[in-house]
């Protein structure tokens, strides 16, 4: 970008040309922008789950039906994979390549661990007979889960590529902003996944049939 | 008395409490607060602890941030499980996650250490965000509805 | 997604993706529209494809007039009517008033902040391709005879698989989200653009009004479209998987959709008024000679109303029975927001008030803008007013408001900005008497047909019926106002004839038709490929003004230690402006570096690429495959992948032997 703007030119402090009017990189405000955005699109899902708590008109409620263990571990995992992903930059930016690599691995193998129980949890409740088309519950469970889970395995193929990168060498210290722009994606994936864990599995998890 | 408050909770404008600032906005201001030069160890290893690299956290620093992450996910669930907290565990959970939350846009998503700009253009999305959706919210929770 | 810099010191990268189509070099010709990732060609194409739109909303318009023009008029059957007011609706909103101010955006901001194109140009590229192959998946509805039906709000659970079992609102529902990918990517680029690309020299206090709206502008998009996103989603999902997000039969709420509707759809209110708004202060202090009244206090209206406009949503919903608390809340909140839209309005006449006026086509548009939009305006207010929106709500009053505003504010707005800077697009002159000619006919045509519908809104003509009795006493009324639709058609007809006309005639403009202030009107017209042969360095607001009147500078800035723009009529410079540049001080404190040896020469411009069209193309794909099959999913996103890792493998600029 830096050729093509034709402005000025600040080096930060890990090599990156920075040429901006703010000397903030292009792509770190793009996707902060951006996860503002998506704050936004998340924040209305939840919205919507906690309008429809309690609402469901027939069973499984959630007091059916949610595992809390299994979740906690699941939950464990992607706040472990946030830790890899921080780890992985690090690594980079320090131009540790082998490391780097490993920990971006990490990354892709504890996000695909994440992706796993929630493809068990969803086949688990299908069999116990909660679907999105059998209740409210349903219905915004799944959507919302399902949509996070989305934004996961988009993450985790952006990752494989990234860590491929890492391996061959296009991705080395002088453009771990691409790394970095990845990783605040991954990161905010995993608050998101915070709020929801919270929201529908730690707060809503004895909720039964509306009253009355 | 303004300036007992002031020797007590701040100096150089921030609070002794709030985590020292790392070279990339100023230099760490002198020890001072209430406890002197007792707390400066203390301190000091933060410091190593934070402030090794030029705007970014050691890996060891990032361990010790996901350490406390699994602390706080354990005590919620930990806390989940206790039957007594009633009508204390929504508030309870809301807290612990605003803290995992924190730690998270903070440390691992570098908003601590990095140029405020980007912590404005979040906190900013995340307040209209939260703004409209409570509100959302309260008016069909509480609003006069005609409905059932 | 990029993975590669080209930079000074790279080695050649091994990772690589086979290129299924090599890179479009030539600058002639259809390819090169199709692969060109420059602003200013993107901004054409936007342009067109909205103005063709603009067409086809207004002969779905003048169908319902002709329907109208009559009592128990059986020209078309009420199932048509409703398609026609869906699609004239949802055409005039997201295909022609966003996509026209995205034409001015494309064209102007890298120009007024002087920029060689918009940070992310293939992503610029990749947003035009999703708005127009959106715009044809919403339109192909009309082929298969099944155009959406439930309106542009497509309340739910009207909307519902139970209750509209056509296809219709799929296309809807699939097609504008499609659109809101196109609109959220474009917004977020010229935030970074609008922060990060400004010539040296150009703080933000310092950016032109246009520039200005266009930053609160793609704030607003960035956010709201994420929230229209959501309430697609779920009634896609209810429509075509059977959840349960808005059946009522179920317990869904049916007053949740509105209300994630008008989240979104108040700041999208904003979204189409806001860049009118600084088309026109753009074009009021050029045409009055003077600088821009109270500079400080627009833009800060500007910031005040896109952050004010998300918490007003609900007097959309006065009728619903939210209960007496929300709705005087909402009231007030509503009536309050009326306040800084006053003080632009303010502060356009105080920049007209003394100034030597020349009233050229664009100045008449402008103030004609004015008018229009303060009557607009004014029965918005008339709408807050809880009792009062009772009996307009649902009427032919609150469609002669919202196109006071959209058509009287919003598309005289553009038109003046279409007049204003055609010189500098194309280098010649539109015909200034034409230009008259139709400003007068849409400005009479436009209030012949809408200032009517007062009237018969407060007589109780409901808004989407198909037709009336004989005895309601609405005919001659509705027949004044479809006459008033058919000049407005004319004026539009005439502008395309200035078009031929001046095209044909090709008087130069030259670099500086009329005067201008701002940093577009230094460069040559048509803009060179690459905008500014040296990246200007700015010293004053209206720099390029003062550049041509050095002698003015002394009047205008006689408070030389603060280095603030004080206008001479008493605008002052306003204390949260002065705060907020006071936030980015020290941002600018590290601005100034190098600019010298980077000003100019080796100028580098983005490479075409093929990949965003392709991209955009699987996109839509995708979409379609949602409503077929899944077959067609697949393909879709094989074709996505394809422009995803093209588009990630391919540098922004092909390698080239060293020539320069």
């Amino acid at each position: 970008m830096a050729a093509a703007t034709g402005t000025y030119e600040i080096k930060s402090e890990h090599g990156e040309v920075i040429n901006t009017s703010t000397g903030l990189s292009n792509k770190k405000l793009l996707m902060w922008s951006f996860l503002g955005s998506d704050v936004m699109f998340f924040g209305s899902f939840i919205a919507t789950y906690l309008v429809y708590r309690n609402r469901s008109l027939v069973g499984p409620y959630p007091a059916d039906i949610l595992d809390i263990p299994i979740t906690s571990v699941s939950t464990f995992v992607l706040l472990m994979s946030s830790l890899a992903m921080v780890l992985a930059l690090s690594y980079i930016q320090q131009g540790r390549q082998k490391m780097g690599t490993f920990w971006i691995f990490s990354v892709v193998v504890l996000g695909a661990i994440f992706l796993l129980f929630q493809v068990y949890e969803f086949n688990h409740f299908g069999q116990v007979g909660l679907t999105p088309r059998t209740n409210l519950f349903g219905t915004t469970f799944f959507i919302l889960t399902g949509l996070h889970g989305a934004h996961v395995t988009l993450g985790v193929l952006w990752l494989i590529f990234l860590g491929f990168g890492s391996i061959k060498g296009s991705l080395r210290a002088d453009n771990a902003i691409d790394l970095e722009i990845a990783g605040l994606y991954w990161h905010f994936v995993d608050i998101v996944w915070i709020v929801i864990f919270t929201v529908i599995y730690l707060i809503s998890a004895r909720d039964v049939g509306p009253p009355g | 008395m303004s300036n007992f408050w002031n020797k007590l909770l701040y100096h150089d404008g921030r609070g002794w409490w709030d985590l020292p600032r790392t070279q990339w906005q100023d230099p760490n201001p002198q020890m001072e607060g209430p406890f002197g030069h007792g707390i400066a160890p203390i301190k000091r290893t933060w410091e190593i602890i934070t402030a090794a690299d030029y705007h970014h956290g050691t890996p060891w620093f990032y361990v010790l941030i996901g350490a406390i992450l699994s602390i706080i996910t354990i005590v919620e669930v930990w806390a989940f499980t206790w039957e007594t907290l009633g009508g204390l565990l929504i508030p309870l959970m809301l807290v612990l996650s605003l803290a995992k939350f924190i730690l998270v846009v903070g440390f691992f998503m570098h908003l601590k250490f990095d140029r405020k700009y980007y912590a404005w253009i979040f906190t900013a999305c995340m307040m209209i965000g939260i703004g409209i959706f409570v509100a959302l919210l309260l008016l069909l929770e509480y609003g006069n509805q005609t409905r059932q | 997604m990029q993975t590669t810099h080209p930079g000074p010191s790279r080695e050649p990268i091994s990772l690589s993706f086979p290129r299924i189509i090599p890179r479009p070099k030539s600058e002639y010709g259809i390819w090169s529209w199709i692969s060109t990732v420059d602003h200013k060609r993107i901004g054409t194409l936007y342009a067109v494809t909205s103005f063709f739109w603009f067409l086809v909303g207004g002969i779905e318009a003048l169908l319902m007039r002709v329907q109208l023009s009559q009592a128990d008029s059986t020209l078309i059957d009420p199932e048509m009517f409703n398609q026609l007011f869906t699609m004239h609706g949802t055409t005039m909103v997201f295909l022609v008033v966003m996509p026209l101010s995205a034409a001015f955006f494309n064209w102007l901001v890298p120009l007024q902040i002087g920029a060689r194109d918009v940070a992310f140009p293939r992503l610029n590229a990749l947003s035009f391709w999703i708005f127009l192959f959106g715009s044809l998946f919403l339109n192909f509805s009309w082929l298969i005879g099944d155009a959406p039906n439930g309106g542009w709000f497509g309340y739910a659970p009207n909307s519902h698989v139970a209750f509209n079992p056509t296809n219709g609102m799929n296309f809807w529902v699939i097609g504008l989200n499609i659109l809101g990918v196109a609109s959220i990517a474009a917004g977020l680029n010229f935030i970074v653009t609008i922060l990060n690309m400004r010539a040296p020299g150009m703080s933000l206090t310092k950016m032109p009004v246009f520039t200005w709206m266009t930053f609160v502008t793609s704030v607003l998009i960035v956010l709201a479209l994420p929230v229209l996103t959501v309430a697609l989603i779920q009634l896609q999902v209810d429509r075509l998987y059977g959840t349960h997000f808005y059946n009522t039969a179920a317990g869904g709420d049916p007053v949740l959709w509105q209300h994630v509707f008008w989240l979104f759809g108040h700041p999208e209110v904003y979204i189409l008024i806001l860049p009118a708004m600084g088309i026109v202060s753009e074009i009021l202090p050029v045409f009055s000679r003077k600088p821009l009244f109270g500079y400080s206090f627009l833009v800060f209206a500007g910031v005040a109303i896109g952050f004010m406009g998300w918490f007003v949503w609900s007097h959309h919903m006065f009728t619903v029975g939210l209960g007496p608390a929300a709705n005087s809340a909402f009231a007030i909140s509503t009536m309050a927001i009326a306040i800084p839209t006053g003080i632009k309005i303010f502060n356009w006449i105080g920049t007209m008030w003394g100034g030597s006026i020349r009233f050229s086509s664009a100045m008449l548009f402008a103030i004609s803008f004015i008018a229009m939009f303060t009557i607009g305006g004014l029965s918005g207010v008339m709408h807050a007013a809880v009792p009062s929106d009772a009996q307009q709500q649902d009427t032919y009053f609150v469609v002669a408001h919202f196109h006071y505003v959209l058509f009287g504010g919003a598309i005289m707005a553009i038109f003046g900005g279409i007049y204003f800077w055609w010189p500098k697009a194309t280098g010649y002159m539109l015909s200034e008497k034409l230009g008259v000619i139709n400003w007068l006919i849409m400005l009479i045509g436009f209030n012949l047909q809408f200032a009517p519908q007062h009237w018969l809104g407060l007589d109780g003509m409901p808004r989407r019926i198909f037709t009336y009795a004989e005895n309601m006493g609405w005919e001659n009324t509705n027949m004044i106002a479809s006459a008033g639709g058919f000049l407005m058609a004319f004026s539009v007809l005439l502008f395309m004839i200035n078009v031929v006309y001046s095209a044909r005639k090709r008087v130069p403009a030259g670099d500086d038709p009329w005067d201008g202030r701002t940093l577009e009107w230094s460069i040559s017209s048509p803009p060179p490929h690459y905008n500014f042969e040296k990246i200007p360095n700015v010293e004053h607001r209206d720099d390029f003004w003062f550049t041509k009147h050095p002698e003015l500078i002394a009047e205008y800035y006689h408070d030389e230690h603060s280095g603030e723009l004080t206008a001479p009529s008493g605008a002052q410079f306003d204390e949260d402006a002065a705060e907020e540049e006071d936030e980015h001080a020290d941002a600018h404190a590290e601005e100034h570096h190098g600019d010298d040896e980077h000003g100019h020469g080796g100028i580098h411009l983005p490479d075409m690429s093929y990949y965003p069209i392709i991209l955009a193309a699987g996109l839509t794909i995708v979409g379609a495959g949602l409503m077929t099959a899944i077959p067609v999913i697949i393909i879709g996103t094989i074709v996505l992948l394809w422009g995803l890792l093209g588009w990630s493998f391919e540098p922004v600029n092909d390698p080239v032997p060293d020539s320069h």
